[in-house]
């Protein structure tokens, strides 16, 4: 036994010096999956007999992203109605002082338990504590409070979707090249986690060169103005482009017009899904699922149920590419995901049919 | 200030001072175009040139409505602008659903569009007296909320070839965005300074007073403006979706406040009466060359930012000195 555990060191040792030799064009998929996502919570305080009343109390539904993520968790709150007896739904209009209100509404409606997308981390920390300290069990949902009084928070790690893209963009282009990066909103969390995710990868890829790196607002708008000034200032210099959203798309039609056809990343809007099939651009999509609002209505019920949940709820997602790299393989055929008669403006999602935006 | 509404009747000499206060912006044009060509060797690029043009075609359509509710005075402005253009991008997308044969009565349903938020408007602040800022903010909610219960937050549909066309394609040269633009500031241009219209815009921004004692329709000019603008920035939606090519709720985001800034940057004064669309084509210019010149030199996009709100305030002093002077 002994000696099969020094064997076994050793091939580990061996194949870690050959690995980091070969670090340039590929790295394992499995260091970035997060180890302290397994860190069980204990709920049998709060078990309860159904049927429940919930409280769902969201930051906003404005843009088509918080639009599905609200219907995932309606459409999952009603095909649970035979333990949920009354499920309530406030929007803040992203404003914290009107979710502040909501939250004391949905307390004094007598709710078993809040669900809450919070508008800021700050601002919703001290209610979010106060109704933990009334008993009432709280689950963060894509966004979370500052501190860590609630009992789990539902959400997909940013920085591996960072990771994720930047990984696949750079083994695609085999360790070598120029890219443009263009992220989201400055100083918006996402944004910047997605940024520092991507750039870590970045860096263990000395072969590939960062030309610039652009805020474009999650705007197909913005993304096409900056891609076309971007095409100008580097040309044909450019080898892949990084992105986490709305703005690929827009990029894609400036690359288009000017007759690039380069790796692009993406998440998994509709417009761009369909559209990179559609021009032929080289592309990998992975998505911060709106599934996570179903999710946080079943954790919500494990809960009640007295049943262990995770701190931390890392909800499963999928990864399409239309080329595979060593690491980064897609889950499904990207055209499976290319959904020609949905709207532009829609997202990957399980709803029912009859819950899809008409 | 009556002296200078514009008019055959009464001209002063034409001082140094005053050819330069109203010169000004595009001596200023000339420089930052010079300035930009020489720090930049990607500036003067064909294709640099038309991507310019091309952006600047549907902030220049909106500027124009915007201009003429400036120049209305009483506070005149137009903060709806943006909205009505999400709107239209989001009413062609799913009424079209991407096929040509629909797009010119699609198009049209559009243009009515415009026109009805501006009598709205036109209404709210002539009959009613709500000050424009009030009234076109709120109308500017109320579209949003209808855009979003429209579209259940997320547009359908996509954008016929024709309109991709008018976004994208070009005569020659000659983008057919801003030829589009070029035509549409003609047409300004006459309506302003050769129809009784235009005059009678230029004497109510100038003195209220004065076109009151002239007998003028004041309210029915005024709502008309307001007319205008809605029909510009309908046009304007119609000409940056189809630049843009994907469908998205927020089309046109941020262009109530870029009109407003190139209508001041133009020599357009708030107080109303004085100044004209020349003067904004020229300030849409040289804030989409500033957007351009920011990212061809490398720098963070949200420099622009900084740059745009420096020039908008030395404009506004730059203004402000000639005339107190006059």
């Amino acid at each position: 036994m002994k000696k099969l555990i020094t064997v076994l060191m050793a091939v580990a040792f061996v194949c870690t010096i050959l690995g980091s030799v070969a670090w340039a064009d590929a790295f394992p998929r499995s260091w970035l999956w997060d180890t302290n996502a397994l860190k069980m919570v204990d709920t049998s305080k709060y078990k309860k007999k159904p049927p429940y009343v919930i409280g769902f109390s969201n930051a906003s539904v404005s843009n088509s992203w918080r639009v599905y993520f609200d219907l995932q968790v309606k459409a999952e709150a009603d095909n649970q109605k035979d333990v949920i007896k009354k499920f309530y739904v406030t929007d803040a209009n992203d404003k914290p002082d009107k979710q502040i209100a909501d939250v004391e509404d949905l307390v004094a409606k007598g709710i078993d338990l809040l669900i809450i997308s919070a508008a800021t981390m700050a601002a919703l920390d001290p209610i979010v504590t106060r109704v933990m300290k009334e008993g009432i069990p709280v689950v963060c949902v894509d966004r979370r409070v500052k501190s860590d009084n609630f009992v789990s928070f539902v959400t997909s790690s940013n920085y591996t979707q960072g990771r994720m893209q930047m990984l696949w963009l750079c083994e695609v282009l085999k360790g070598k090249g120029n890219i443009v990066m263009l992220g989201g909103f400055a100083g918006a969390g996402p944004a910047e986690e997605r940024i520092d995710g991507a750039k870590e990868i970045l860096a263990q890829f000395p072969g590939i060169k960062l030309l610039d790196l652009q805020y474009a607002n999650w705007s197909p708008a913005e993304g096409k103005k900056i891609m076309a000034a971007l095409i100008q200032s580097y040309g044909k210099k450019i080898d892949g482009v990084w992105g986490d959203g709305l703005q690929v798309s827009g990029a894609m039609e400036a690359m288009n017009e000017a007759g690039i056809k380069v790796p692009v990343t993406g998440d998994h809007l509709n417009a761009f899904i369909v559209r990179a099939q559609e021009m032929g651009f080289p592309a990998m999509s992975i998505d911060f699922p709106v599934s996570m609002g179903a999710d946080s209505v079943l954790t919500a019920l494990k809960i009640l149920n007295g049943t262990p949940v995770p701190f931390i709820v890392d909800v499963p997602r999928t990864i399409i590419t239309t080329v595979d790299t060593e690491n980064v393989k897609s889950d499904m055929p990207w055209s499976d995901m290319a959904h020609k008669d949905w709207p532009d403006d829609s997202w990957n999602n399980t709803l029912p049919p009859k819950w899809l935006p008409k | 200030m009556q002296a200078l509404a514009k008019g055959p009747a009464v001209r002063s000499p034409v001082s140094l001072s005053s050819a330069f206060e109203k010169y000004g912006i595009y001596i200023f044009l000339g420089l930052l175009f010079i300035t930009a060509s020489l720090i930049s060797p990607q500036f003067l690029n064909p294709q640099n040139l038309k991507d310019i043009l091309n952006q600047a075609a549907a902030l220049g359509m909106v500027a124009i409505g915007q201009t003429v509710v400036i120049l209305i005075g009483g506070g005149g402005l137009d903060l709806s602008v943006a909205s009505v253009m999400a709107t239209v991008a989001v009413i062609v997308a799913h009424n079209t659903r991407g096929q040509d044969a629909l797009f010119f009565p699609v198009a049209l349903i559009c243009l009515v569009f415009g026109l009805l938020v501006g009598l709205a408007n036109g209404i709210l602040i002539t009959k009613r007296k709500v000050q424009p800022f009030m009234a076109t903010i709120g109308m500017m909610i109320i579209i949003q909320g209808l855009r979003f219960l429209y579209t259940g937050g997320a547009p359908k549909g996509g954008f016929p070839p024709i309109l991709r066309f008018l976004g994208t394609g070009s005569i020659g040269p000659v983008p057919m965005s801003i030829f589009s633009l070029a035509i549409l500031a003609v047409i300004a241009v006459i309506v302003l300074h050769k129809t009784t219209l235009g005059r009678q815009i230029y004497v109510i921004g100038g003195n209220i007073e004065t076109a009151y004692l002239s007998g003028y329709r004041i309210d029915l000019v005024i709502t008309v403006v307001y007319m205008i603008s809605g029909f510009t920035a309908a046009i304007a939606g119609l000409y940056l979706a189809g630049y843009i090519g994907v469908s998205d709720n927020w089309v046109g985001k941020g262009y109530e406040l870029d009109s407003i800034a190139a209508v001041v940057m133009g020599g357009t004064s708030f107080a109303g009466g004085r100044g004209g669309v020349m003067g904004t084509i020229v300030g849409v210019l040289i804030i989409i060359m500033l957007y351009n010149l920011v990212l061809l030199l490398h720098l963070p996009v949200q420099v622009q930012y900084v740059v745009k709100g420096a020039i908008i305030i030395l404009a506004t002093s730059f203004y402000a000195m000639f005339r107190k002077s006059t």
